[in-house]
């Protein structure tokens, strides 16, 4: 079976497409289509995949513009399977969350939405590193235009803000990109190409490698967010409208994860190990940091963004600890932490519905009592989040700080201080809530039928993944664990 | 076989479950009639399973069942494993059987409590996990059952959650132990780099290929793994959430934190043997720090007013001595201990959860007194259970407890030391148990209890929280408007009077020279051990104990009798004397204010750092502030030359245009 | 008569133009300088053009005659617009382009 993968791309934006001329009542239903077709479009693509098969599949390749070697090529390997997939499933989810909740301007919404769901499957697929840069740039737009015209009432700063980080970063990737395009041509004296397989296959001086590594690196970073370079996020996480930051942080920040692992570690093996101390730092210093802000801060969808950047962290703690382990737990917790972000913002835009509309815990608390299910449902969400183990976040984890374990005991010993932290950070916000005595303005009863239709599929997956994440593990260890794997053999032939 | 460990999951966890799911449909007598037959299906299949175990050769008494792959990659070898031995199995009896008693009394216990159905769901649940615990058959679903139980613990705990004091206890020993889950994971991961497997029956066949004798990895490996234990079974410096805990209702406490789940780490360490005994060195921190809780725990006992809060530093105490004799190697005399003690701490907690119902909830052992004769039944159960922990012939506590002190002398060098402070501790645990008793049963009666003679119990209309007297703000009352008290319910009175019977007879299990009844069930399990048949001590000298032991108890009740009850001006002659050592002790050794000073305070001051300094001056003014800084100037620029003169304009058109004429001008030439 | 008398005529016509645009401050006058630049311009490629005996140099003139038309109608129309907008008929004054 051959799954075209550009009609998974092309099907969100053209129901949304449908829908933009349609009349308004419309679009809602119709990008909740668009949603659906690509969700089973990529179950599909899961249930088919071989695991014990090599390199990529389904690989679509046309040229795109000859002249400069650069071709639409699409495909899927172990590396990004499960995130088509979590990126299908939550754009899905957020399409339901939109109908339940609709948002003004439903067109237009419903066509950056949609906009957004084929950037996204477009930088997980793109086989080629100007595609792959292309769609990165293209799914920030969306976003920009959902801050600037569905925000918060200061939006306007917050949007200046995260353009300026951002474009800094795509800047910088661009000419990454092309300086790694030329560079590659000039050093194996063929002509121009952009395809990643092409790419891996020259081997670039390690001075070079450092220098366009770190624009790359940089990008990546700047999009997670990273520390230090988070300076957008509390802006942008405060005055984004609530189901777009959901997906933002649940999706978004992942492409920047996989980005390290489709492109940095591959093609640049030499600058990777020389940077892998100073980023494995960094994201040790994240964790602490992240964690630290979070249990400080008192705004929920601050407690989130930050708790995000330790998440994000742990994940490229992961990626650098350059061991198998390692990477397959970041992989792994790509998507975990995608299942757990999303539901974690609609439980708290319920919370903040029932308690006059604030976002802060001190105006919250007691929820439980009017809202068991409510409140069960955000437990579960919350334990994953804290990582308990028994969740597949805690399967992510293990794996990760044994991957960091071999690389650095210090370092993995320090990280296990986040992991404390979670516990603290997340049981607060969850005790603020749900529990202690009711805050002044709260009111209101349970989850309401059509809520469940957001808030159970993703529990009952985070469930599901929680017993059994197996497959997760299974399909990426080709691509991670093998001889001849897509991502560390570059690094390990390095000595 | 394998399937009675699958049914022995099972039924808990469908308990929790049916009744999860049916919590709006069903009445909620039904819900603690489920979750009681959950956990009765777990136990009959616990018995059925060593039954069928008893029925293979001993050499065979091991057997793996496999479930699924859990998180098998890249040389993680995690499956869903059990290990049905002897020694898992011996724990399954003792969890379910227990749990079905306590459930049992729950049904009465907690029966106008508003959280009725939640209750049973969450004790199910905790069932099922001290079950994946014991049941596990490496290290990760150990570790996963190790962070279920610390779970179920938590939303016990905050059972009340409308209570701040409640959700602040529940919190403190979630996070405490994280802090061992964290052992656990790390201590795993200096095994797993050495012996590249996960699973249990691997990694001991290894461990003495793989490492030398105390072996540095091993050892920090061993050390990480008490951690867990340590925080898990509330050792010292990581029992400060033990008596906070005792904010949850009374059979929790009964169950969670007396009976089963601070034993876990008390099997961590038997099931670990291989590990330890390469690693004496980890082994004899393990048996230091038992040995320094069982007497810091007694001696806070003598001067804690709370009636749950005795039992539970007794319970430190005595979890104390299990954790020295496993790390003693005196593997079947502490799991004895365990066994014993998990009877009469239940019933001890039972009866204390009917003396509070009869005060209406008050816990304070100032305001109790004289109740002997309005509880006959509580009392008499109370002084059983009293008597069993305070090791008085013929009740079980003393063969169990004086197993491990004579274990101790006979393994010599600096264990000596320790069966000396086993002894210390024996005396101490007959003054602090028989002080909370007269306290509580004996002179003149309270109101409450004359109340009670004459028929009246305690009913309040606006149920309070008896640690701050405010009131609760909605109906989850405790525990619930009425209250319920062992001589009036039935259900309350069968599930005691079967513990107190175990209190009173398991002895007979283990007497020197008589009978060697667990010893010899759990020989399989130990049979690699290079002390488990070694470590015999003579009868003679174990009989000999039992009298010292005995004697030592006594000693304690009589001093604790003339106390309380004959001279009643002393203790506080005593206080006033010792005024110095009493603070300190009350104070509970100053471990909380340590733990304080050391972790939470600098963890509280990094946050509000990194809020308030770094994140405004580094992150939001050096980095937000150099870039939007760079673009403003540049944009700046650019916007000095927008002027609106038209006639700026075509000038600098004009100078443009001549410029870019004179340079091709000049570079044509 | 060379070409080069044409051209130094016409770059002395275009130099008044520029100069005048870049002195004079009233519209009317910044039109009729542009327009003086224009010619200076056809000039230069009439004499081009016979310098080169072909015709392109005037057919471009010609369509630069219909440009200048076109300009000074709309510039025209603007200055009237002005005028009856009662705004100052100077460019210093209508500066709302300003950055």
């Amino acid at each position: 079976m051959t799954i075209h993968l550009a009609l998974l791309l092309l099907a969100p934006i053209a129901f949304a497409a449908i829908g933009a001329v349609a009349p308004p009542r419309a679009a809602a239903p119709l990008a909740l289509a668009g949603t659906l077709v690509a969700l089973a479009f990529a179950v599909a693509l899961v249930l088919d995949f071989d695991h014990a098969q090599r390199g990529l599949q389904y690989v679509t390749d046309d040229d795109w513009i000859p002249a400069l070697g650069i071709h639409f090529k699409l495909g899927v390997d172990g590396l990004n399977l499960w995130l088509v997939g979590l990126t299908a499933l939550l754009f899905a989810v957020t399409a339901v969350w939109t109908l339940v909740r609709p948002q003004p301007r439903p067109r237009l919404w419903a066509f950056h939405m949609a906009l957004a769901e084929t950037a996204v499957l477009g930088a997980f697929l793109a086989q080629d590193l100007a595609l792959f840069v292309f769609f990165f740039d293209l799914m920030l737009v969306p976003f920009l235009f959902l801050l600037l015209g569905w925000g918060g009432p200061d939006r306007r700063p917050a949007t200046l803000k995260m353009m300026i980080y951002t474009l800094v970063g795509s800047l910088l990737m661009l000419a990454a990109a092309v300086a790694t395009a030329t560079l590659t041509a000039q050093a194996s004296g063929g002509s121009i190409t952009f395809v990643l397989a092409d790419l891996a296959k020259v081997h670039l001086s390690p001075g070079t490698q450092r220098v366009i590594f770190a624009g790359f690196a940089l990008a990546f970073l700047i999009k997670m967010p990273a520390l230090l370079v988070h300076g957008w996020m509390p802006d942008a996480y405060r005055q984004m409208p609530m189901p777009a930051i959901a997906v933002f942080s649940a999706v978004l920040s992942k492409v920047a994860a996989y980005g390290f692992l489709r492109i940095a570690l591959p093609l640049f093996p030499d600058a990777t190990l020389d940077f892998q101390l100073v980023l494995m730092l960094l994201s040790v210093g994240g964790i602490i940091y992240g964690s630290a802000m979070a249990f400080t801060q008192t705004n929920l969808r601050l407690i989130l963004g930050y708790s995000s950047l330790a998440q994000l962290a742990f994940i490229t703690l992961g990626i650098f600890s350059l061991r198998p382990e390692g990477v397959q737990g970041s992989i792994l917790q790509a998507v975990n932490h995608g299942l757990v972000v999303l539901p974690f913002f609609f439980i708290v835009l319920l919370a903040s519905e029932r308690a006059g509309g604030s976002e802060d815990i001190r105006d919250l608390g007691g929820l439980a009592f009017r809202g068991p299910v409510i409140a069960t449902l955000a437990l579960i969400v919350a334990f994953a989040t804290l990582a308990i183990p028994g969740s597949a976040n805690f399967a992510g984890e293990f794996f990760i700080l044994l991957g960091a374990f071999k690389a650095y005991v210090v370092l993995a010993c320090v990280a296990f201080t986040g992991v404390a932290l979670a516990s603290v950070y997340v049981l607060r916000a969850y005790i603020r809530t749900f529990h202690n005595r009711a805050g002044p303005r709260v009111a209101g009863g349970d989850l309401t039928w059509p809520d469940r239709f957001v808030l159970v599929p993703l529990v009952a997956a985070i469930l599901a993944f929680g017993f059994y994440p197996q497959p997760a593990l299974r399909d990426s260890e080709q691509a991670v664990g093998g001889n001849a794997s897509a991502v560390l053999t570059g690094v390990r032939s390095v000595p | 076989m394998s399937l009675y460990g699958w049914l022995i999951l099972g039924f808990p966890l469908a308990g929790t479950a049916v009744i999860a799911l049916t919590w709006k449909r069903l009445p909620a007598r039904a819900h603690g009639a489920i979750g009681t037959a959950a956990i009765a299906g777990a136990f009959v299949c616990s018995v059925l399973a060593l039954l069928k175990l008893q029925s293979l050769p001993a050499d065979q008494r091991q057997v793996v069942a496999v479930g699924w792959d859990y998180a098998k990659s890249v040389g993680v070898d995690a499956e869903l494993t059990l290990l049905l031995d002897p020694l898992s199995i011996f724990m399954c009896l003792v969890v379910t059987g227990v749990s079905t008693l306590i459930h049992l009394y729950s049904t009465a216990y907690m029966a106008s409590d508003k959280g009725f159905s939640r209750f049973f769901a969450y004790m199910n649940f905790f069932v099922f996990s001290m079950l994946l615990l014991v049941l596990a058959g490496n290290f990760l679903v150990l570790i996963v059952g190790w962070a279920f139980v610390g779970a179920a613990s938590y939303l016990l705990i905050s059972f009340y959650y409308r209570r701040t004091t409640a959700t602040k206890a529940g919190i403190k020993a979630f996070v405490i132990n994280v802090v061992g889950d964290i052992g656990l994971v790390l201590g795993t991961y200096f095994l797993f780099k050495h012996l590249h497997t996960l699973d249990f029956v691997k990694a001991f066949e290894r461990t003495n290929e793989t490492f030398t004798r105390n072996d540095g990895d091993l050892v920090a490996g061993c050390v990480l793994l008490l951690v867990g234990a340590f925080a898990k079974s509330a050792q010292v410096p990581l029992h400060t959430w033990l008596p906070d805990a005792m904010e949850g209702p009374t059979p929790v406490s009964a169950l969670i934190h007396a009976a089963t789940m601070v034993t876990a780490g008390v099997y961590l360490i038997a099931r670990m043997y291989p590990l330890f005994e390469q690693a004496p060195l980890a082994a004899d921190v393990g048996a230091v720090i038992g040995a320094a809780t069982l007497l810091i725990a007694a001696t806070i006992a003598l001067v804690v007013t709370d009636l749950k809060r005795v039992i539970a530093y007794s319970t430190m105490s005595q979890i104390g001595y299990m954790i020295m004799a496993v790390s003693s190697a005196a593997y079947a005399a502490g799991m004895f201990h365990l066994l014993t003690h998990a009877f009469f701490k239940a019933l001890l907690f039972m009866a204390a959860g009917s003396v509070i119902s009869a005060m209406g909830g008050l816990q304070d052992l100032d305001k109790m007194g004289g109740f002997r004769k309005a509880m006959p039944f509580t009392y008499g159960c109370m002084i059983i259970g009293g008597l069993a922990l305070a090791g008085v012939p013929p009740f079980s506590g003393l063969f169990s407890k004086d197993e491990i002190i004579a274990l101790e002398f006979e393994r010599g060098g600096f264990h000596a030391v320790l069966g000396v402070i086993g002894y210390l501790g024996s005396f101490m645990t007959g003054v602090y148990t028989f002080r909370m008793i007269f306290r509580a049963f004996h002179n003149e009666p309270v109101p409450e209890a004359a109340g009670l003679i004459h028929g009246h119990l305690v009913h309040h209309d606006v149920p309070v929280n008896p640690a701050t007297g405010e009131e609760e703000d909605s109906d989850v009352g405790f525990p619930g408007p009425e209250h319920h008290i062992a001589e009036r319910e039935p259900a309350m009175k069968v599930a005691m009077g079967a513990l107190a019977l175990g209190a009173l007879g398991l002895g007979a299990l283990q007497l020197p020279g008589v009978t060697d009844v667990v010893h010899t069930f759990l020989e399989p399990t130990f049979a690699d051990s290079r002390f488990y048949g070694a470590l015999e001590p003579s009868t003679s000298s174990q009989w000999i104990g039992l009298v010292v032991g005995a004697a030592l108890a006594l000693a304690g009740i009589g001093l604790a009798y003339r106390l309380w009850v004959k001279q009643r001006t002393a203790p506080g002659l005593l206080r006033a004397r010792l005024a110095p050592l009493h603070a300190f002790l009350a104070n509970k050794w100053y471990f909380d204010e340590l733990i304080e000073v050391v972790v939470v305070r600098p963890s509280a001051w990094f946050g509000r750092f990194a809020a308030n300094t770094f994140e405004r001056l580094v992150v939001n003014g050096l980095l937000v502030g150099g870039t939007s800084g760079v673009v403003r100037a540049g944009s700046a620029a650019v916007r000095a030359i927008q002027s609106g003169f038209l006639r700026a304009y075509a000038a600098l058109l004009l100078g443009g245009l001549t410029a870019l004429a004179l340079y091709f001008l000049i570079s044509a030439q | 008569m060379s070409t080069t008398w044409y051209l130094l005529v016409s770059a002395v016509v275009f130099c008044i133009g520029a100069g005048g645009i870049l002195v004079r401050r009233s519209p009317l006058v910044i039109l009729l300088c542009l327009e003086l630049m224009l010619n200076a311009a056809n000039l230069a490629l009439v004499a081009f053009s016979r310098a080169q005996g072909n015709q392109d140099g005037q057919i471009f003139a010609v369509v630069v005659m219909v440009v200048a038309a076109c300009e000074v109608a709309v510039g025209l129309g603007l200055i009237v617009a002005i005028y009856r907008r009662k705004l100052p008929v100077d460019v210093d004054e209508l500066r709302e382009l300003q950055g």
